[in-house]
């Protein structure tokens, strides 16, 4: 992985392609739940759901490529526990509003899923950011450094 | 060129923020999320065109676009920071050629589909001929938006472009 140029790009691009169908799609389908295009049926656009769990799947694939490529880089750094927590409660969230209002047309928006909602974005932020400041906060790249 | 946007950088305090110790990973974070946001709207808007989740109106599909259009003035306001600050890292870059010719493309695409089919979409027009342009048009749009983004990495990772670039 590290020493091949087009794996690890293609990794890279594929973590990033795949991460922004699923920010994008938790961004939209928790913009609609806190109250805007109140129109749109939420029941609907659950359908986009069936590409955001590919693309989370993508997004573990990839990410386990790049951990392979350098894990004391990533393992080292706490900013990379913080992104892991923030995709699986981000996640675990997606999935609650999935089944709250998949096929369900009459399905209520309630307190609990607009604050889920809200946390949700906070979370792909938080999961956006600590991506971005991992090529920046790691004060370990190989773990020969140890040896 | 390269004097133009540095005195632009360093005048707007742009050079010093993206020069402190958090300023370039906070801008390309926001510059991230603002990408998301544009694949989050107008990329669904471009799969639905394309017949994916069709039981979705396409009129309340659009109202979603504003938010891609906050995302895409992120990208621009974040992108002319990195490109003010580091203007000779990015005006010969071969990725970031590319990245601007995809959003050039993503664009007249944008202004054509507006400008010759938008309308007949939104009245719900389902003649063979309109549905075929639709389905084209947001193919263009969504190829070259993920093209964007694979670019965005090659910005930072192939330096120099040998292994890719056919004009370099």
């Amino acid at each position: 992985m590290r020493e091949s140029g087009v794996a690890f790009f293609s990794s890279l691009t594929l973590h990033s392609l795949s991460m922004a169908f699923v920010v994008g799609i938790n961004f939209v389908v928790a913009l609609r739940v806190v109250g805007f295009a109140p129109r749109l049926e939420i029941a609907a656009l659950c359908r986009f759901y069936v590409i955001h769990w590919y693309a989370a799947a993508l997004i573990f694939i990839s990410g386990s490529a790049l951990l392979l490529a350098y894990p004391a880089k990533a393992l080292t750094n706490p900013v990379f526990y913080i992104k892991l927590c923030a995709i699986i409660i981000g996640l675990l969230i997606s999935k609650r509003i999935q089944s709250t209002f998949s096929n369900k047309p009459d399905a209520s928006i309630d307190s609990t899923c607009i604050k889920l909602a809200y946390l949700s974005i906070v979370l792909w932020i938080v999961t956006l950011t600590a991506g971005r400041f991992l090529a920046y906060t790691h004060s370990v790249l190989l773990a020969s450094r140890f040896y | 060129m390269i004097d133009f946007l540095l005195n632009f950088s360093q005048g707007t305090g742009i050079y010093a923020f993206m020069n402190s110790p958090w300023g370039w990973p906070i801008a390309e974070s926001i510059h991230f999320l603002g990408l998301c946001l544009l694949i989050g709207t107008v990329g669904l808007f471009d799969l639905r065109m394309m017949g994916f989740a069709k039981e979705i109106s396409l009129s309340e599909l659009h109202r979603l676009i504003p938010i891609g259009v906050a995302g895409y003035l992120l990208n621009v306001i974040t992108g002319t920071m990195f490109l003010s600050t580091a203007p000779d890292q990015y005006l010969y870059n071969p990725a970031v050629q590319s990245k601007s010719l995809f959003m050039l493309i993503a664009g007249i695409n944008m202004l054509f589909f507006y400008a010759t089919t938008a309308a007949d979409v939104h009245s719900g027009a389902s003649s063979s001929r309109v549905v075929l342009r639709a389905k084209i048009m947001a193919g263009i749009s969504l190829v070259c938006w993920c093209a964007v983004i694979v670019c965005g990495r090659l910005i930072t990772y192939y330096r120099p472009p040998y292994h890719w670039c056919l004009w370099c």
